[in-house]
């Protein structure tokens, strides 16, 4: 995907504060046209490495590429591409039309032209044409989302950047706003780049996506490959529940749980593989009628039943630890708190990482 | 942003600072300098240096005199403006209330208001009410200029005081007295302690408003101007020095209590 | 009727200012309508003494008052506004300790720094002495002269011009300057459509205070002027004192009083307390 020629390149890029590395030796190319995303916990310094490739700050060393020409010295305002930031930064002296209009002006195109733009944007951006001379005040955090959207896109930039800009909004009007995005990223064929810290917002609209820890990306791949095969256990128990084993490899080729003292079967193992974790997803954690029924089953008892909208998880306590079991609402379990119970996965379900 | 561009900007900006800060404090560095001189009259370069001004002012039964005043009027003001400014700042920032708007803008109206101007109406007015002017009616002209103001400094630290602090401690059992002395003010003291200086500070340098309106006493910024239009003596400089060291002994040692006040917390 | 919970906190305060702020103007309005040189209310109220003020030569005190205020405050308004930039911007950690270097001379007697200015620009001072010692230059003092009084006007009134310009460059969100920049603005398009008009609350404040303060002005006439210019004030001050006209003084507060207070209701008419001050 990004091999073809891609819009932006980072040359291990790497950006110092003092003695700490914010971001550290960082190689990553994006394709034209795609909706990348970074994610990364709080201080994994994706912020940091948006502001870079959006002009704001430079690098300390490495090279910043847009199509194949160094920019890391070239200021924001000189640079063809735009940022929604967090804030969103809209301008609360001006109303709608006037903020949509800003670059454009800036640019010294006359009114009527820039008028006719905004009243366009407005359009895909679903704002009714009355808002255009609405101070942006008084519009809801949902309109405020697509008037900073829509100021970026007047710009016409190459590249849009995108600094969390849904992180202050309710979960639903979050949701919606996720699509319309991904919709917007489709109407105009422009490359997304995308900074949150939720991997769960990244898997709706990315085509691919950088995961992101102490400056340095752990994992880049499409929201598939993140799910279903990560490479370290910090990337998989970065979206929804898992369940993580500390396992040791035995001579024999098992896996030995030091938790529940169970032994089980592998998934492939890594080569070099002696100890780590075993991830397994809570949906692919079965209630057995015996064990055989899977390839590995530990026993434990049934603690507490979580509805969660059209899933229903179960807390199942074996020895020490804890198991999370996903099932579909229709497929509910019907046993009792306390009873006990068997659970088992199949070795491929599971996967196997070191870190 | 554009990092050659900016760096220029910002050294220019520091020189600009920096001269800005020699400009304010070149008086001061000037009235020093001729506290300094053993000789009757100012010149300069000084040819005879000596202490011998200050201790012929501060050996003056006048001059303790004027200091007495003047702090005597700076600490009457101190404590009666801080009080009524406490509940003038809950007013102005912690309550919603129907005149507050109005209220917010007349208790500026005192503090943009010509000084000197105010000072000859309180004389009016202190006369029509048959007062003879002192040091009280003094301590009185400060307070209409120096409330307002210290109403606005607490008011700084009002506006970061979570309301909800005030309700759980209600909530938790304590009657309204209770919640005042346990939560309101320990959270408050930081503003109470700033608008103290600030009320110090400001009736100890003002001028305006006790030349029109403290009679038969007399301030040291009164003495001062006095002798400046007419008997310039070295006493001069020497109590302009002590008033401006005075002062900054005051806010840097009151500012660096803070700060330590805040680290203690931040320990604990 | 029953008061709120904020209408009793306010009530000392209100108190206070309607017996020491709002009651003491009254009594000088009512006295600019007394007859020349009473010194009771009891009068029959008479216009005679706004009539003196138009036909005589205070006006030119009134306009050097005011040409006077409009240049200190402009002045000040260039000095102030990078140092303002620099303690918001710049200066991170020194900021705290800069703003406290700004607020010392605030608390000192303006009389006693104005005078500090006498005895820097007097013949034999500390400029002219040491030009004279070091490089054998004589040149005139500008000591009692109008340069002299606006220098003063500027160096004395200067903290009431940078604080509240700082506080309203404060206000302007980082992000909406980086915004801008990002559309294309250049340094002066984010300087002209952003960051200037967002500070404006804070700039109008300075403006506002220290033209209010500079209008009032009197002691930078009488310490630097050598009462080269006469400054309103000082016209109200000689009624007062020397020539016992008090209706007359009070005529004269009156008009002053008219001009400054339209100036400051317009501009703080849709001024609004709570963000500029708490940031909300």
């Amino acid at each position: 995907m990004a091999e073809a020629s891609p819009i932006l390149s980072l040359k291990s890029v790497r950006k110092m504060f003092g003695a700490h590395a914010a971001v550290d030796s960082i190689d990553l190319d994006i394709a034209e046209g795609e909706f990348f995303t970074i994610v990364g916990p709080s201080g994994s310094g994706k912020t940091t490495m948006l502001r870079m490739l959006a002009g704001m700050d430079t690098p300390t060393s490495g090279d910043i590429l847009l199509r194949g020409e160094r920019i890391n010295d070239l200021p924001a305002n000189k640079r063809p591409t735009c940022m929604v930031f967090q804030s969103l930064a809209l301008f609360p002296h001006r109303t709608v039309g006037q903020n949509i209009e800003f670059p454009l002006k800036i640019r010294g195109e006359v009114p009527e032209s820039r008028k006719a733009r905004a009243l366009q944007l407005m359009d895909l951006l679903r704002l009714p044409q009355s808002y255009y001379a609405k101070n942006v005040l008084k519009c809801s955090g949902g309109e405020r989302q697509r008037v900073a959207l829509a100021r970026a896109l007047a710009y016409d930039p190459q590249i849009l950047f995108f600094d969390e800009p849904l992180s202050a909004i309710d979960y639903k009007l979050r949701k919606t706003l996720e699509k319309e995005l991904k919709d917007i990223h489709r109407e105009t064929k422009k490359t997304f780049v995308y900074i949150t810290h939720s991997l769960e917002e990244a898997m709706v609209m990315s085509d691919r996506i950088g995961v992101m820890r102490a400056g340095k990306l752990v994992q880049v791949g499409t929201p598939h490959q993140i799910y279903s095969a990560p490479n370290t256990r910090f990337v998989s128990e970065f979206v929804g529940d898992v369940n993580v084993l500390p396992v040791s490899l035995d001579t024999d080729g098992r896996l030995h749980s030091r938790l529940t003292g169970a032994r089980l079967k592998p998934p492939p193992v890594p080569e070099g593989f002696s100890e780590g974790h075993l991830v397994i997803r809570p949906e692919f954690l079965r209630f057995l009628a015996k064990a055989a029924d899977a390839d590995n089953a530990v026993s434990g008892r049934l603690y507490n039943e979580y509805v969660l909208g059209s899933r229903i998880q179960y807390q199942v306590r074996v020895g020490e630890g804890v198991f999370a079991v996903e099932k579909l609402r229709q497929q509910a379990f019907t046993g009792k708190l306390d009873d006990d119970v068997i659970i088992g996965w199949d070795a491929k379900d599971a996967i196997l990482v070191t870190d | 942003m554009e990092t050659r561009g900016q760096r220029f900007r910002h050294s220019l900006v520091t020189v600009w600072t920096l001269a800005v800060l020699v400009f304010l404090y070149l008086p001061t560095i000037c009235i020093t300098l001729a506290s300094l001189t053993a000789s009757r009259y100012f010149q300069f370069p000084i040819n005879k240096w000596g202490l011998d001004w200050w201790q012929k002012t501060f050996s003056s039964i006048e001059i303790r005199q004027l200091l007495s005043t003047s702090i005597t009027i700076a600490l009457c003001v101190t404590a009666i403006a801080v009080t009524i400014a406490f509940f003038g700042a809950l007013a102005f920032a912690r309550y919603e209330w129907k005149g507050r708007s109005i209220y917010q803008k007349l208790i500026l109206l005192p503090i943009f208001f010509p000084q000197s101007v105010l000072g000859l109406a309180l004389l009016l007015w202190f006369n029509t009410l048959g007062f003879s002017l002192s040091w009280q009616t003094a301590v009185f002209a400060h307070l209409v200029w120096i409330i307002p103001v210290v109403t606005l400094v607490i008011s700084i630290q009002v506006y970061s005081f979570d309301p909800a602090l005030e309700e759980a401690a209600f909530d938790l059992g304590a009657t309204r007295w209770q919640v005042l002395k346990e939560v309101t003010l320990p959270v408050l003291f930081p503003g109470l302690f700033s608008g103290a200086l600030f009320a110090f500070l400001l009736s100890w340098g003002n001028f305006p408003l006790s030349l029109f309106t403290t009679g038969a006493d007399t301030t040291v910024p009164e003495y001062l101007y006095a002798k400046m239009v007419a008997g310039y003596t070295p006493g001069v400089p020497v109590l302009g020095t002590v008033s401006t060291v005075g002062a900054a002994i005051l806010l840097i040692g009151g500012y660096g209590a803070i700060l330590a006040m805040r680290r203690a917390k931040a320990v604990e | 009727m029953r008061l709120s919970q904020g209408g009793k906190s306010a009530i000392p305060v209100v108190l206070f200012l309607i017996v020491g702020f709002a009651a003491p103007l009254l009594a000088v309005i009512w006295f600019s309508f007394m007859p020349p040189r009473s010194f009771s209310f009891g009068g029959a109220p008479t216009l005679e003494n706004y009539a003196t003020i138009f036909q005589g030569t205070n006006y030119i005190s009134f306009l050097w008052s005011l040409s006077l205020a409009v240049t200190a405050v402009a002045l000040l308004a260039l000095v102030c506004y990078p140092v303002a930039y620099g303690l918001v911007r710049v200066f991170g950690k020194w900021a705290m300790l800069l703003t406290l270097l700004f607020t010392i001379p605030l608390f000192v007697s303006e009389n006693i720094r104005l005078y500090g200015w006498v005895l820097f620009l007097i013949k034999n001072g500390v400029l002219l002495g040491t030009l004279k010692s070091m490089f054998g230059l004589q040149l005139e003092s500008i000591l009692f002269s109008l340069p002299a009084i606006i220098l003063g006007m500027v160096y004395v009134y200067l903290p009431f011009m940078l604080f509240p310009m700082t506080l309203g460059i404060s206000m302007v969100p980082n992000e909406t300057r980086d915004a801008a920049f990002d559309l294309g603005a250049s340094r002066w398009q984010v300087f002209k459509e952003v960051e200037l008009p967002l500070s404006m609350p804070g700039v109008v404040i300075g403006f506002l205070l220290t033209f209010v303060l500079a209008i009032g002005a009197i002691a930078e006439a009488k310490v630097l002027g050598g009462q080269r210019v006469i400054p309103i004030t000082h016209d109200i001050e000689i009624a007062f004192t020397y020539s016992q006209n008090w209706p007359l003084g009070a005529a004269l507060s009156v008009l002053l009083m008219l001009v400054v207070g339209v100036l400051v209701l317009l501009a703080l008419r849709r001024f609004d307390l709570d963000t500029f001050l708490g940031r909300r």
